[in-house]
């Protein structure tokens, strides 16, 4: 449910349908893949079967030497090296093809081409790879222990960062009655874009250019790492990002293949081509969510939170990949897992653990899926210590709606919000009595139901003083958008940043036409390319529609005001009595207009009708943007479920879901629904589904989607969304990010549902995904201990 | 090398192909049509679906060289398909695609479960579709889609 939008509008708040579907539905997309060259060649790489081993020897086939590439033929190639500023962070250097050691299965070790993928396959095959094999480091805690083999050999231990937020909760531990320890943890997962990586690489001549076409969220940003890491100038690359399919920050990263391939297309002035395989992804790039939690929640003994206590351990992987790096994701655990909540004291000591796995990215919600689930499991469990339903619980502590803006116990500033009533919304649509009074008639078919609600906040959109606190290779700091009016009156856009499903060839549009009153159907938004567009460090933390959205409204707002100088020369009217809408600029309270159209075309084919004293810059600009604070905005939402769990099979099913959501102003409700089904369909597969096992030797046990489960269309509930519009007070127009959230809350309410159904058993899971395996285990174990 | 001989979209192509050529690199290395998508490589994303003989398949385990004699309609076939107009407007209006990778062969599952069940219920809709993985929209928009474009047909007594 969204506020009414006149008919017909199609700016700020309309459902717009999507400008970007017609090529997609027709098989037009133009995805990195698709791209014909002539004399393209293809890479397969030889990548490492261990998880930890000493590199002895690779031998190329004979009479394959010039088709076979190891780091020692790649002269001058730097290491992908990702610095995290915060004090200990210990440095790790990934060689783009395997130098001594390799740490971790499917790290590249050689580059082979041909004429086809299956030849270079072929020829993959016949590369001769001598291992040694080291000490294994497969698990997160026993990596930390002091006894544990070390992933690099001079680190005094396995961690990148160890940070603490410090405080003396001696008072509340005296004070408190409820006490609740638990211990918390979520699996590795695979992000599983339906496309895979994808990079073409190719040498433009005449430019002196390497031209890389990439499947990225950030093409300016892997330009950047690309020539740093070839030592060649910027100007010698241009990245190019076309349709990519599905990013969710798999494709937020420099990867060591465009290193490898840009380095290739150099040196041999040949275009070649490497496409991620399934076989590829799922063997070597389950690289997020991997969180473990030692937490302890302090309550009086009505529930109300008097503090936190947490030792929490992120599995960072073998390497810090270049802009995020490994601490982004532990540094994020500490700063956030107070997450909407008012509490007295808090402690949390986290570590980013250095595994012989696969380097960690930042998966849709980043850390906030793995602490929304450890506060809210806490947050049950002294609701169950309390005898109240938790859902009051919660109530008494969530951050009041008098007390916006509210700065919280780490520093947080809430720009927004009513956090109580986004919670009494969502109780009163889950209709909670109702609920009760099934559970206690019991299921004719046996199985025992359950209800359960979790709440969070989404800090999207931080900028600059967030992130140079980090210190990570990348900082964003204003968003530009260039606007140029063409001469038939129709408008261009270039942005940095990258969509790739997000819809902002429309919602920029729908931007546009509320400051300029075009039609959205008259504006092209370019992106993707780092030759055409301003630098922008992408499409990553749910920025996009705050600080595109900002930047396209301020080069607008440029166009427009000399739009209007120019009409009102042309109607002998003064600027401040003109207005734009409808595609005219029009003289307020009359109708006396001309169109956007002959103004832009009286601007550049008939100059002598300017005044002399025109602006000369014209009707294109650049102009950028910057939140009112850059500290993000503060979306939040409170998801609520109830499942039906099969005692017998350990299966779960959820019988009814409901989110109530604020966003803020809305630029495109319906896109904005999107995004967040497809988070919560996300976040259910890593509540119930999706999971990457490693064994005791660090090696991958799903290598095929029938062993990784990723969510199907049966696996969907039907959803309920409501959606609060308080707007954002530090954004152009009150928008708030919020292309994560859906994915964050989901194992925490379906976990809770199924400890609500299962608590008289015993049972209480703190583990997700809730597999069969796993819930039948409990469901023993309970049984056992009784 | 074998040669096979087959037709794509209505036109009659002959070709020598290896034999371990699948369907889908075929079709886009080699006839350029590339609007069908490869997404697992193992028959279980569905992003490559498109129809063989009227049926729709997975061409990413399907050999070129098995299709000899075959009749193959990819995306681009089915341009001014009636049916898939219909659903390209549902796809629109229900927000049925975000990155469009699986849309192609979801399009094509979705017109197979209009014109072969046009009586399906959401529940069947959605067990029809679990052969197609869509990583953005989490199935709603794809489900309403097709339930909107069945009612519509009902309504106007079209396609029986």
């Amino acid at each position: 449910m969204t506020a009414p939008v006149e008919a017909g509008a199609k700016g700020v708040g309309a459902s717009l349908p999507r400008k970007e579907d017609d090529r997609l539905m027709r098989g037009r997309g133009d995805y990195v893949a698709n791209r014909r060259v002539v004399g393209l060649q293809e890479v397969a790489f030889v990548r490492s079967p261990m998880a930890h081993a000493r590199v002895l020897a690779v031998r190329k086939p004979e009479g394959a030497e010039q088709q076979v590439f190891v780091l020692a033929d790649l002269e001058g190639v730097k290491p992908i090296v990702a610095v995290c500023g915060l004090p200990g962070f210990r440095v790790s250097e990934l060689q783009v093809l395997a130098g001594d050691i390799v740490r971790y299965v499917g790290e590249p070790i050689a580059m082979c081409v041909a004429a086809t993928r299956a030849e270079a396959e072929d020829l993959a095959e016949l590369v001769e790879v001598d291992l040694e094999p080291l000490p294994v480091v497969a698990d997160m805690l026993a990596a930390l222990t002091p006894d544990s083999p070390k992933v690099h050999a001079h680190w005094e231990r396995n961690a990148f960062l160890e940070s603490m937020v410090d405080d003396d909760l001696s008072a509340v531990k005296r004070d408190a009655a409820i006490v609740v320890r638990r211990t918390v943890r979520t699996a590795r997962q695979c992000m599983a874009p339906i496309e895979g990586r994808a990079v073409v690489a190719e040498y433009d001549r005449r430019l002196d250019q390497l031209v890389v076409h990439s499947a990225t969220q950030m093409p300016h940003i892997n330009r950047t790492g690309i020539a740093e890491c070839l030592g060649i100038d910027q100007a010698s690359v241009r990245v190019v990002a076309p349709d990519v399919g599905g990013g969710f920050g798999y494709k937020g990263i420099l990867l060591a293949e465009e290193i490898c391939l840009g380095w290739y297309a150099r040196r041999t002035g040949r275009p070649v081509r490497w496409l991620e395989d399934r076989y590829e992804h799922l063997s070597g790039n389950a690289n997020c969510r991997e969180h473990h939690y030692d937490i302890t929640g302090y309550a009086d003994a009505s529930g109300r939170l008097l503090g936190i206590d947490c030792e929490a351990v992120v599995d960072a992987g073998a390497y810090s990949l270049y802009p995020f790096s490994a601490c982004l994701e532990s540094a994020q655990v500490s700063s956030i897992l107070p997450g909407p909540y008012v509490m007295d004291r808090y402690r949390c000591h986290t570590y980013a653990a250095a595994t012989n796995k696969p380097p960690i990215l930042p998966y849709r919600g980043v850390a906030r899926t793995g602490v929304c689930f450890a506060m809210e499991l806490v947050l049950d469990a002294i609701a169950r210590e309390a005898g109240r339903e938790p859902w009051e619980v919660r109530m008494a502590n969530v951050v009041p709606s008098d007390a916006m803006p509210y700065t919280n116990i780490t520093n947080k500033y809430f720009d927004s919000g009513d956090y109580p009533e986004c919670l009494r919304r969502t109780v009163a649509a889950l209709d909670v009595p109702a609920w009760r009074a099934r559970q206690k008639r019991g299921e004719p078919d046996g199985r025992r139901v359950g209800i359960g609600l979790a709440i969070f906040c989404e800090q999207a959109a931080h900028g600059t003083s967030v992130y140079h606190g980090w210190g990570i290779p990348m900082v964003p700091g204003h968003e530009q958008c260039f606007a140029r009016l063409s001469p038939d009156g129709a408008l261009e856009l270039r942005i940095g940043a990258h969509s790739h499903g997000q819809g902002m060839e429309t919602t920029l549009a729908q931007v546009a036409n509320e400051v300029l009153g075009i039609d959205p159907a008259r504006v092209r938004l370019i992106h993707g390319d780092t030759a055409l567009t301003p630098y922008s460090t992408g499409t990553w933390g749910s920025r996009s529609m705050v600080m595109s959205g900002g930047a396209v409204a301020a080069a607008c707002t440029v166009i427009a005001e000399r739009v209007k100088a120019i009409a009102a020369h042309l109607l002998e009217a003064a600027p401040a009595d003109l207005e734009l809408a409808d595609g005219d600029v029009r003289v307020s309270g009359t109708d006396h207009s001309m169109t956007l159209q002959e103004v832009a075309h009286a601007w550049y084919r008939q100059p002598q009708r300017m005044p002399p004293d025109i602006d000369p810059s014209g009707l294109e600009t650049t102009a950028g943007y910057k939140a009112v604070r850059d500290t993000g905005t503060f979306s939040y939402a409170c998801h609520a479920c109830a499942v039906a769990v099969d005692t017998e099979l350990g299966t779960v099913e959820i019988l009814d879901y409901v989110i109530v959501e604020d966003g803020g102003t809305l630029v495109n409700p319906m896109i904005v629904d999107g995004q967040v089904y497809g988070g919560l369909a996300q976040g259910i597969g890593s509540a119930l589904f999706e999971e990457m096992p490693f064994n005791a030797d660090a090696q991958p046990l799903a290598s095929t989607l029938a062993d990784y489960m990723l969510p199907g269309a049966t696996e969907m509930p039907t959803v309920r969304m409501e959606h609060m519009t308080i707007p954002s007070p530090i954004t152009r127009f009150g928008q708030k990010g919020i292309g994560e959230g859906g994915a964050v809350a989901p194992p925490a309410a379906i976990a809770n549902a199924v400890n609500d159904a299962l608590h008289d058993l015993g049972v209480e899971i703190t583990e997700c995904p809730i597999t069969p395996r796993r819930l039948l285990a409990a469901l023993a174990e309970a049984k056992a201990g009784r | 090398m074998t040669r096979i001989a087959l037709k794509v979209n209505g036109q009659a192509v002959e070709r020598d192909v290896a034999p371990r050529r699948n369907l889908v690199d075929f079709l886009r290395d080699e006839l350029n049509l590339t609007g069908t998508n490869v997404g697992c490589e193992h028959g279980v994303c569905g992003a490559c679906t498109l129809e063989i003989d009227g049926a729709p398949a997975r061409s990413c385990i399907a050999f070129a060289v098995a299709c000899d004699g075959a009749s193959v309609r990819t995306i681009e076939g089915f341009d001014d398909d009636p049916v898939m107009i219909e659903l390209r407007a549902a796809f629109n209006a229900e927000h049925a695609l975000q990155c469009g990778y699986c849309t192609p062969g979801m399009l094509v599952t979705a017109r197979d479960i209009v014109t072969r069940l046009p009586d399906a219920d959401e529940a069947r809709i959605r067990e029809e579709l679990s052969g197609n993985l869509c990583r953005c929209t989490g199935y709603v928009g794809i489900v309403r889609a097709i339930v909107s474009v069945m009612a519509a047909r009902k309504s106007s007594g079209g396609g029986r």
